[in-house]
């Protein structure tokens, strides 16, 4: 039974600091292969599930359905059940899928690029990290289908022959997003699922029911683990993780770049890629955090999800949002270093016109609360990190927002300006879309192996063959 | 290319330098290189413009260098790295290099007093004229959608293309003027002192609490370089900026650019990791250093290059790309007179081109492959290609600024280049002489001797 | 048909596939593994839970041409891109029907071939392409998916996804001697070592 109340774990050492020249153990509690793999499988083999997770599941639930009939609702009616027009005619739909994506980064940093840099503690995360990024992707797609106005003709997106004798514009960023969101919804997908083969064929030789044995079979593949198997699969991983690497800076570029190739003040501006990027991985770690925090509570997971991964991830959170910190000052600066009366007055217009109120929450929430961890106490301080880390969540939905709206909403003319009030629906989705990426959430830490138990076994200290002496 | 390390005994491998060096003769050479192609531009306005920007060119190229080590030293302390203790110490003392540095800035800072405006056209004094109101400026806000100017092209006449920040009387315009409180003589020479004596401190520190540890040994000095890097590294990263922004930015007053600092850093780092893998080969042949760096460091050196190659492609290629798709005048007329257009290509264009299949392509495509990495000559040769390419890209931001075309390099950027060398050459001897080039009692030193990459 | 056999009794004449030796731990393994290739078998294989670090050399293991897949799949999506760009947006080629014909716009001012514009989609359908040809390539050198493998029917060997390591000496490698083989895995320190049979026809 893999739920246990915390009280009921062994007191765990402190393992967050680091005498030079020692490395800190990455998995405690003096887990073996065999301790390692009960604890996690345990999860997805548990007979019944906890009342805890029925109850999350009902409420994810619920909010997806209101998500599917607000939909409808939106489809059959028409756009204007949302409070955009102009000339604000990108608001919520357009902040949220941004936000999504976002959300979708820090997956890919951490299986990818924290891969690339032999940052072997990422092993305990990265199955939850990567399964977020695809369904946090998936939240992002449906915004930009819906708000089309006429869903049903988004295939005219993808370059068909066609009748009409038309082509998408590939000159246009809106088309680099479409293919740019595509393309990394495939391969987050195919890094996520390769990945997670050799543990699907670990629950499929202990499924102890017929079904069972036949679902984790079939996507087990038939994986035995032999030898010359591994050698093409982690030259697989290795390789996908360096096309990822690539993948996610070119993807919040992408959609930065919807935004920095128009002339609209507070658009464009060259930093907008790389400070996407770091925004989004900063947003997306705030939520991995918010995730990881009660999960590893809730399923006994804190030997294999320790103190020490939980303040690395706050030093990365901390290193991002000082970097979205700078690009927010840079910006300011140039804005006035331009002398483009147009471009002082955007920024002095989010700062202290009618939508200052977002702006400040956007400051407070990214640079000002993120600076309590340089303290060690808040690093390694579960109650401060989920502070920070919710107000990270907040934050960099209202980083978007600012950019919209606050842009849209006062341009060149002002006889052309307009504001922008939310409605009901526009709430509602926004609510809605938490609620399909927590269902998914909830039904993928009930039936899939969350942690990733062969990449855990291959970096704990036993695994070396040959090189025993070898630090790792 | 064996899987087992040559040698786990740093003992028994030398790293100091094999003989005396006196750092007098590189800086004796380059100062007279620098003050001989002074003395033969003095001809002319147009010459001594052209050797200022040379001199500036030639500083932001051994800057970069020092600047891409101190960013390299910071994040290994940052993240607590085991793999590149065996390279460090060589990086720390390319980092602490500010000495010469400082020196090397002294000319600009005189140049920036004396108001003289032949290097930064915005250090004239005010004596901005009517006239300069009267005509007009081409970015008042109301005026932002009129059709571009006629970009100048390299090798027109001294007054089209210099002319685009101030009028014919020698005042400021009006746009120049309104970034006044930023780009004025005082307020910029306040900025470096403070930029060059944050770079200094901590390039300074970085070098003399390691050596420090060659001596005494204690673990709690890695801790103590640890502690402070990550407020090192905040640091570094606005100085870095605001430097790019002052240095090279405001050459052309009007220009403006987020993403510069990030562009500038990007150079320096691939400019730092080019030199410190040339360095290393440089003193492996001189039988430093054998036993301890093996094919495994240079490889991973080389996926280091490779990701800043890559890295700044993305960022270059954002800059250029959101410009020319955005297409405003103010902004485009930078690249326009760098021959970074397909309408109106120039003597630059070339230069553009070179740098986009030297500085990306060509290196990305070579430095792909595993063997490439791993094999001596290949990643020399291409660290060697890439510092080359890292001081053309310098020089493609600068000398366009320059009244008459000013390619190829000639007497004054040759002779401002080589004697800016020469000095940081001297500087580099200076503090490496009598010290070991390996942190031989590092603790992490048994796991950087040991690394093999899987 | 099952996904996998759970019988561990074989069949009335059971056709040998191999014998299945058993050890405790990953440097066991790649000893073993050493010694197996120096007696100069060729059909056989090791099985772990994760990937072993130094099994390989032990093996005599080739690097595998994943990389080179990868690349031309990459460069394929590279020029296929460029060429789908450029194709739609900039070629007008009258012999063509008129459904798949070009279509040249000018918009927003940009040349109908514009090279900084189509990078991103470029960039996009070169990582797709070099991701399908990843997975599909390890896949298809690995000769996966299967749905069956002998080793499944024996219970012995579901731990090779938990914490066990084996190597399998097939029988139709030609030095193989069913009562010489055990004696030599045995020899090796093997924990157990069992006779596999070949599954069903």
């Amino acid at each position: 039974m893999a739920v246990r109340p915390a009280s009921m774990s062994p007191s765990l050492p402190d393992n967050t600091g680091e005498i030079p020249g020692q490395r800190a153990p990455l998995v405690l509690g003096g887990l073996d292969y065999a301790g390692l793999t009960d604890r996690v499988c345990s999860i997805p083999e548990q007979p019944t599930a906890p009342p805890a997770w029925w109850a999350t599941l009902a409420l994810a639930a619920a909010g997806l359905a209101g998500f599917l009939c607000l939909i409808g609702y939106l489809v059959s009616t028409g756009i204007g059940v949302w409070g955009n027009n102009q000339p604000v005619a990108w608001a919520f739909d357009i902040t949220n899928f941004v936000f999504w994506i976002g959300i979708g980064h820090a997956g890919t940093l951490i299986s990818a690029i924290l891969f690339l840099f032999r940052q072997n503690w990422r092993t305990s995360i990265n199955r939850f990290a990567e399964a977020m990024t695809i369904f946090a992707v998936m939240c992002a797609g449906i915004f930009p289908a819906i708000h089309v106005g006429r869903p049903w003709l988004a295939y005219w997106m993808a370059p068909y022959p066609n009748q009409m004798g038309m082509w998408p514009n590939f000159r246009s960023p809106l088309l680099w997003d479409v293919f740019a969101v595509s393309t990394y919804a495939l391969v987050s997908l195919m890094f996520w699922y390769v990945g997670m083969i050799p543990d699907l064929a670990t629950l499929r030789d202990r499924a102890r029911t017929r079904m069972r044995r036949i679902l984790y079979g079939l996507f087990a593949l038939g994986w035995t683990g032999s030898a010359a198997h591994w050698r093409r699969f982690e030259c697989a991983y290795l390789l996908l993780a360096g096309l990822a690497t690539p993948l996610v800076l070119s993807v919040h570029s992408v959609v930065s770049f919807d935004f920095a190739t128009s002339q609209l003040p507070g658009w464009h501006t060259t930093i907008f890629p790389p400070y996407f990027v770091a925004g989004a991985v900063f947003g997306g770690f705030a939520m991995v955090l918010t995730l990881v925090i009660p999960a590893r509570t809730f399923f006994g997971l804190q030997e294999v999800i320790t103190l020490r991964h939980i303040e690395n991830m706050n030093k990365v959170l901390l290193a991002t949002g000082c970097i979205v910190g700078y690009a927010y000052g840079v910006e300011l600066f140039i804005a006035w270093y331009s002398g483009s009366g147009f471009e002082r007055f955007a920024f002095a217009n989010r700062m202290g016109g009618p939508m200052a109120w977002a702006y400040w929450i956007m400051v407070g929430c990214n640079v000002v609360a993120p600076q309590l961890l340089w303290s060690k106490f808040c690093r390694t301080n579960l109650w401060v990190t989920l502070f920070v880390a919710m107000c990270v969540n907040v934050g960099m939905w209202f980083e978007r927002f600012v950019i919209i709206v606050s842009s849209l909403s006062r341009d060149f003319v002002p006889s052309s300006w307009g504001g922008f009030s939310p409605t009901w629906v526009d709430f509602g989705m926004l609510a809605g879309s938490f609620g399909l990426f927590f269902t998914l959430f909830m039904l993928f830490v009930r039936y899939l192996p969350i942690v990733a138990m062969a990449e855990i076994k291959h970096v704990m200290p036993a695994g070396h063959a040959g090189d025993a002496g070898r630090a790792g | 290319m064996t899987h087992q390390p040559h040698n786990t005994q740093p003992g028994q491998d030398r790293h100091t330098l094999p003989f005396p060096v006196s750092p007098a003769i590189p800086a004796v050479a380059g100062g007279f290189l620098v003050a001989a192609v002074f003395l033969l531009s003095r001809g002319s306005a147009d010459g001594m413009r052209r050797f200022w920007l040379a001199y500036v060119q030639a500083f932001a190229f051994v800057l970069s260098l020092s600047l891409g080590a101190l960013f390299f030293v910071l994040i290994q302390h940052l993240t607590r790295a085991g793999w590149s203790v065996v390279v460090r110490r060589p990086a720390e003392i390319l980092a602490a290099n500010f000495g010469v540095l400082i020196v090397a800035f002294l000319p600009i800072a005189g140049t920036v007093a004396g108001g003289s405006g032949l290097l930064y056209r915005w250090a004239r004094p005010l004596h901005v004229t009517q006239e300069a109101h009267a005509r007009g400026s081409p970015l008042l806000p109301a005026a932002r959608a009129a059709e571009p100017t006629e970009p100048p092209r390299a090798g027109g006449s001294a007054a089209q293309a210099d002319g685009h920040d101030h009028d014919a009387h020698g005042g400021l315009d009006e746009l120049t003027l309104k970034k006044r409180p930023w780009l004025n003589g005082p307020f910029f020479l306040a900025r470096w002192a403070a930029y060059l004596a944050i770079w200094a401190v901590c390039g300074w520190f970085l070098l003399a609490r390691s050596t420090e540890q060659d001596a005494s040994g204690d673990p709690r000095l890695t801790l103590r370089l640890q502690y402070p890097s990550g407020a090192m590294t905040l640091l570094f990263g606005l100085t870095v900026t605001f430097a790019a922004f002052d240095l090279l930015m405001s050459l052309d007053a009007h220009w403006f650019s987020t993403i510069f600092g990030v562009y500038y850093f990007a150079g320096s780092v691939v400019g730092f990791l080019a030199v410190l893998i040339l360095g290393l080969m440089l003193l492996q042949r001189l039988g430093l250093l054998r036993a301890s760096v093996t094919v495994e460091h240079y490889h991973d050196l080389g996926k280091l290059l490779f990701a800043f190659v890559f890295f700044w492609g993305y960022i270059a290629f954002s800059q250029y790309m959101l410009i020319w798709y955005g297409n405003l005048p103010e902004e485009t007329a930078w690249f326009a007179r760098r021959g970074a257009s397909t309408a109106e290509p120039n003597a630059w264009s070339a230069v553009a081109l070179v740098l986009l299949l030297g500085h990306f392509v060509l290196p990305f495509a070579g430095l792909l492959s595993r063997h490439a990495k791993r094999s001596r000559a290949m990643l020399g040769g291409w660290a060697a290609w890439l510092l080359a390419m890292h001081w053309l890209d310098l020089y493609w931001l600068v000398m366009p600024e320059a009244p008459a075309a000013a390619w190829p390099p000639a007497l004054a950027e040759i002779g401002c280049s080589a004697g800016l060398i020469g000095l940081f050459i001297a500087g580099l001897l200076r503090l490496a002489s009598g010290r070991s080039l390996l942190a031989a009692r590092d603790p992490r030193l048994p796991e950087s001797l040991a690394f093999h990459n899987p | 048909m099952s996904v996998e056999v759970s019988t561990s009794r074989p069949p009335a004449e059971p056709v040998l596939y191999g014998l299945l030796a058993e050890f405790d731990d990953p440097a066991a393994l790649a000893r073993a593994a050493a010694a197996v290739r120096q007696k100069g078998y060729t059909r056989w294989d090791a099985h772990s839970p994760f990937p072993v670090h130094g099994l390989d050399e032990a093996m005599g293991a080739r690097r595998t041409r994943l990389p080179l897949i990868a690349l031309i799949a990459g460069l394929c999506g590279l020029i296929g891109g460029l060429k789908l760009a450029w194709y739609t947006n900039a070629s007008d080629l009258a012999f063509m029907p008129s459904f798949l014909r070009g279509y040249p716009f000018m918009i927003s001012g940009k040349p109908v071939f514009s090279l900084p514009a189509n990078i991103p989609v470029v960039f996009e359908t070169t990582v797709l392409l070099a991701a399908l040809g990843t997975v599909l390539g390890m896949l298809g050198l690995n000769r996966l998916p299967r749905l069956h493998h002998p080793l499944f029917a024996s219970e012995r060997f579901a731990r090779a996804t938990t914490d066990r390591f084996f190597i399998v000496i097939e029988a139709r490698d030609p030095r193989f001697d069913r009562r010489a083989a055990a004696e030599f895995l045995r020899s090796l320190g093997a924990a157990a070592v069992e006779e596999v049979a070949e599954g069903p026809p």
